[in-house]
Parts: C-alpha cells; sequence; structure tokens
C-alpha cells in the first residue's frame, strides 16, 4: 500500500524575482516520517508552507490525500480546495502560535468545534485524550502564557492532532526551545511518529533525523539534493553539500 | 488550585521576603500621597470660605461663595448628571462603531478603502470638535435635516471620538502577530472567523484601557453640547442658572464638582478593570 498522502509536482516558487522553488516534485507515502533539512534559506520552510497554502506556490500542484490543488486554480473553488487541504494537514509551528487569550483546552477545541463544527462535548473528550498523550493534560486550564516554551509546543502539537489530520507538518519546532525542553518535545513527535502518523519535518535536529526518520531530504538552493534513508545519509552523502552539512552538524555536536 | 499549594507553613523565600518590602513601601507611599490629597483639597475648601486672616501686616479676605444659592439650586444642577452620562455613553458606543471600522480600513489592502479611513480621520482631526457640533445641529437644518440637540451632540462627538480611537484600534489590530493569523488559517478558519475568534478579542484587550480614559474624556467633552441649547445636561443647567441669577462662580463650582467626582468614579472603575484584564494575561 504506497497510496501518497502528500504529492507535490512540478512546483515553482517565486519571492518577487527571487526563485526559491526550482521544479521541486516529492511524493510521501501514508505512515513515513521524512525529516526536511538544509542550511537555512535553502527553501526547506517554504516548501513546507506551501503544502498547506501559508504560501500560495507560483507553479505547480499540491495533493494532499486525493485533493488536488493546481497552482493555477482561481477564486471560490480554489479557496474551497485549500480548506479541505487544511483540513487534512495539521502544523506545528517554530514559535507555537498558541492563542493567548484561550486556556490550554480551549486552543485545542477551537478547531474541531468551530472549524468542524464538532459536538462540543466530544471535541473536550479527543482534546482531553492528546493532551493526556503529550503530557499536558494537568495545564488544560492554565492559560499558554504560564507555560514553558516546551509546554507549549507539547500544546500545539495537541491542538493540531485533534483536527484529526491526515498528515502533520512541523516547521523548526524545536528550534525556539531552550536546550533543555527540545526533549520532551522530540519524545512527543516520536510517539506520534510511532502512533503511525504520516509526518514532514522541518528540523535541525540529526539525532531524530537519524532515529525517527524513514528518509531524510537534504535542500540547497530550493532543490532537493538528496532523498534518502537516514543511515545512508551519515554514512555515504552523495552530493558534496551534503557532505559539509553533516560536517557541520557533527562540529556543533 | 495553584493558591493552595502555597500554604502559609512554608518558609518565605528571599525573592517572596524582598517582593514584601517592596509591597509594603508602595503602600506607605500611597497612603501619603492619600492624606496629602486631603490637605489639598481642604486648602481648596478654605479658599472659598470667606475667611478673613492675617499674615504679618497684611490682612488676605478667601473668596465667599454663596451658600443658600448652592443648596437652593444643586438638585437643578444634580439633574444634568443622568443626560451627561447618556450622552458620553451613546457617542462612546458610535464612536467605537466608527474607530473599528476607520482601523480596518487602515489595515486595508484596497486603495479606495484606505483613502476612505484615512480621509475620515483628517477631515475629523483637522476640524474643532465644537465646529463639528455646531454643523450638525446648525448647518445641516439649512440642508433640510433637522437634528435635535442630543442627536447632534452623539453624532459629533462620535465621530470626533471615533476618529481618534481608531489609532488605538489600528495599533490593537497589528499588536496581534502574523502567527496567531497563520496559526488560525492552519487550522481551517475562514477570515472571518479569525478576525472574529482570534484577531478582535487580543486586539480589543489591547484597546480596553485607552478606551476607558477616552470615555472620561468624552463625559466632559459633553459639556460642549451644552451650546445647543437644547440639551440639559450639566453644563447647560450650571450656565442657566449662573446667569439667572449673577451666580456663575456658585453654579460653574458645582458644575466642576459633579464632572470631577463622576471622573473619579470612573478612573476607579477603570483601574478595577484593567487589574482584571492584566490578570488574564499573567
Amino acid at each position: 500500500m504506497h497510496h501518497p498522502i502528500v504529492k507535490i509536482s512540478n512546483l515553482d516558487k517565486y519571492f518577487g524575482r527571487l526563485h526559491v522553488l526550482k521544479n521541486i516534485s516529492l511524493e510521501v507515502p501514508e505512515k513515513q516520517v521524512v525529516c526536511l533539512i538544509g542550511r537555512s534559506g535553502s527553501g526547506k520552510s517554504t516548501l513546507l508552507r506551501c503544502i498547506n497554502f501559508l504560501e500560495e506556490p507560483s507553479h505547480g500542484t499540491i495533493e494532499v490525500d486525493g485533493v488536488i490543488v493546481p497552482a493555477e486554480s482561481k477564486g471560490k473553488e480554489k479557496n474551497q480546495l485549500i480548506h479541505e487541504v487544511r483540513l487534512k494537514t495539521g502544523m506545528v509551528f517554530q514559535e507555537f502560535n498558541l492563542f493567548p487569550h484561550m486556556t490550554v483546552l480551549e486552543n485545542v477545541i477551537e478547531g474541531p468545534v468551530i472549524v468542524k463544527g464538532m459536538d462540543r462535548q466530544k471535541a473536550i473528550e479527543l482534546a482531553e485524550h492528546n493532551l493526556d498523550s503529550v503530557g499536558m493534560l494537568f495545564k488544560k486550564d492554565e492559560y499558554p502564557l504560564r507555560l514553558s516554551g516546551g509546554q507549549k509546543q507539547r500544546v500545539a502539537i495537541a491542538r493540531a492532532l485533534t483536527m484529526q489530520p491526515r498528515v502533520m507538518l512541523f516547521d523548526e519546532p524545536t528550534s525556539a526551545l531552550d536546550p533543555e525542553l527540545i526533549g520532551e518535545v522530540l519524545n512527543v513527535m516520536k510517539k506520534v511518529a510511532n502512533e503511525g502518523m504520516t509526518m514532514i519535518v522541518v528540523t535541525h535536529e540529526m539525532g531524530f533525523a537519524r532515529e525517527v526518520a524513514d528518509r531524510v531530504i537534504v535542500m540547497a538552493e530550493g532543490e532537493l539534493i538528496e532523498d534518502t534513508a537516514p543511515e545512508t545519509l551519515f554514512t555515504n552523502p552523495k552530493d558534496p553539500r551534503t557532505k559539509a552539512l553533516i560536517e557541520r552538524y557533527r562540529s556543533a555536536e | 488550585m495553584t493558591a493552595l499549594t502555597n500554604s502559609a507553613q512554608e518558609p518565605i523565600s528571599q525573592a517572596e521576603a524582598l517582593y514584601q518590602a517592596q509591597l509594603r513601601q508602595e503602600r506607605k507611599f500611597r497612603a501619603n500621597v492619600g492624606v496629602s490629597w486631603g490637605i489639598l483639597f481642604l486648602i481648596l475648601v478654605f479658599l472659598f470660605s470667606g475667611q478673613n486672616f492675617q499674615i504679618g501686616a497684611f490682612t488676605f479676605k478667601t473668596i465667599t461663595v454663596d451658600t443658600a444659592f448652592i443648596l437652593k439650586n444643586i438638585s437643578f444642577i444634580a439633574g444634568g448628571l443622568g443626560q451627561t452620562l447618556l450622552i458620553s455613553t451613546l457617542s462612546i458606543l458610535f464612536a467605537i462603531c466608527m474607530a473599528l471600522l476607520a482601523a480596518l480600513g487602515r489595515l486595508s489592502k484596497f486603495p479606495p478603502i484606505y483613502a476612505l479611513s484615512t480621509f475620515y480621520v483628517s477631515l475629523i482631526r483637522g476640524t474643532p470638535l465644537y465646529l463639528q457640533i455646531f454643523f450638525f445641529f446648525l448647518a445641516l437644518p439649512q440642508l433640510g435635516i433637522v437634528l435635535t440637540g442630543i442627536v447632534s451632540g452623539v453624532l459629533a462627538l462620535g465621530l470626533n471620538y471615533g476618529a481618534y480611537m481608531s489609532e488605538t484600534f489600528r495599533a490593537g489590530l497589528s499588536s496581534v502577530g502574523k502567527g496567531q493569523r497563520e496559526a488560525a488559517m492552519a487550522l481551517g478558519m475562514t477570515p472571518s472567523q479569525t478576525m472574529r475568534r482570534i484577531v478582535l478579542p487580543q486586539a480589543l484587550r489591547f484597546a480596553i484601557p485607552p478606551m476607558g480614559n477616552d470615555f472620561i474624556s468624552m463625559t466632559k467633552d459633553s459639556a460642549l453640547v451644552s451650546a445647543t441649547g437644547f440639551v440639559h445636561e450639566l453644563m447647560w443647567r450650571a450656565t442657566k442658572v449662573g446667569r439667572a441669577n449673577f451666580n456663575s462662580l456658585e453654579a460653574l463650582i458645582m458644575a466642576a464638582m459633579f464632572y470631577w467626582a463622576l471622573t473619579l468614579i470612573l478612573t476607579y472603575f477603570q483601574g478595577k478593570l484593567e487589574a482584571r484584564l492584566a490578570k488574564g494575561d499573567r
């Protein structure tokens, strides 16, 4: 069963005249965990954000779980397709982006109740289940300002999971965290991966990539320069730029 | 729940002790300020007490007020409080609507909407409030639109304050980060759901303290509406009885005291409100 959950075909993205994504095609099958790595400015975050249309692709097609959105489509029809794609994708941001005027529980049920029209009681049950699995149920009535960065990110993961997405997108989920808080978030992500969620993770955490990813994709200058299993990446990188990148991470560790 | 974990038996930490000391010092300062206020108020009363007193070779005489006149007319002037509050409340509600529209217009990427908003703010801020009130009351009838004093007053005050408050609202709306909108969009919220449920609640929380200040200013600027001669609020009543009996001094002192009291009460409630909002944030 290699039904792709995410399929990107011939994707181009320009910021003005700057060509940041160059004819990218990529398929992610169900239950696969993909890590996207690369130096900053290589286009990895932009690629991730194109999948749920936080960035509008300039050309090409995005397909998520059977919903096909060509960049050329327009108007109401396109908005409807984008909406369907967003319902199938959960996103976790570097800066958490919890809603500060809502409690933890309210943050997590907001999407299901308001966007999906789920019964409030049912949403609360689901939310409490997910908060429990990220270890944050005990803070459900707190406001986000009272939480540490790691706790905020775990709540943000629970919020995305409660929308019951087909794929989870992580945009440098540990880059804004103090070093001692990174572990708790990575552990939660590992758990989500083990439960069979399809995941695309933009990260600098090589340990996580080595241990959890099924596949690592390296980006440079808006192109995919390497697409391989983590073992081969670390032992036998093809592209000299990948070698340099791995060296940099090695020396940082 | 968290309050219970700090039981009384626990030894007080250094930081806690420092905080307590700072709190005591602050309380002492506030008490001293309160006493000084009392003394200043007594001096003010004394200045209007009609006493003679001597310092060295000089004899001083403080201002004499007609107490009989005050007692006779105080209830008549107090009768204007209701109108003052009514005008202020209606005007602030109207101003909030205008300010919100103008602020959203200011953030619009559509040039005509942006222009409409800045044009309105510029026109209103570029002309006196006094003129605006008269425009509605005296100029519009020439075009066949006759408004009562109250309606002219509320329209003018609302439009005027709306223009000034739009800046507060705009700042409130821009204080909500891009990440908040993106998080809402990623959840699948429509732009209007994002505005209503995520952006506006946070923007309003930011804008409420300055809005309280505006409401307090409004209660005083509502005095300008008395110039139409048809709204029987505090100022109108004070000038009416003052002129009729040649007792403007007493009449205006009474009105001033009512405005001041009103302001003090509103400031007190505003402080309470701000403290409550701050608690939700921290």
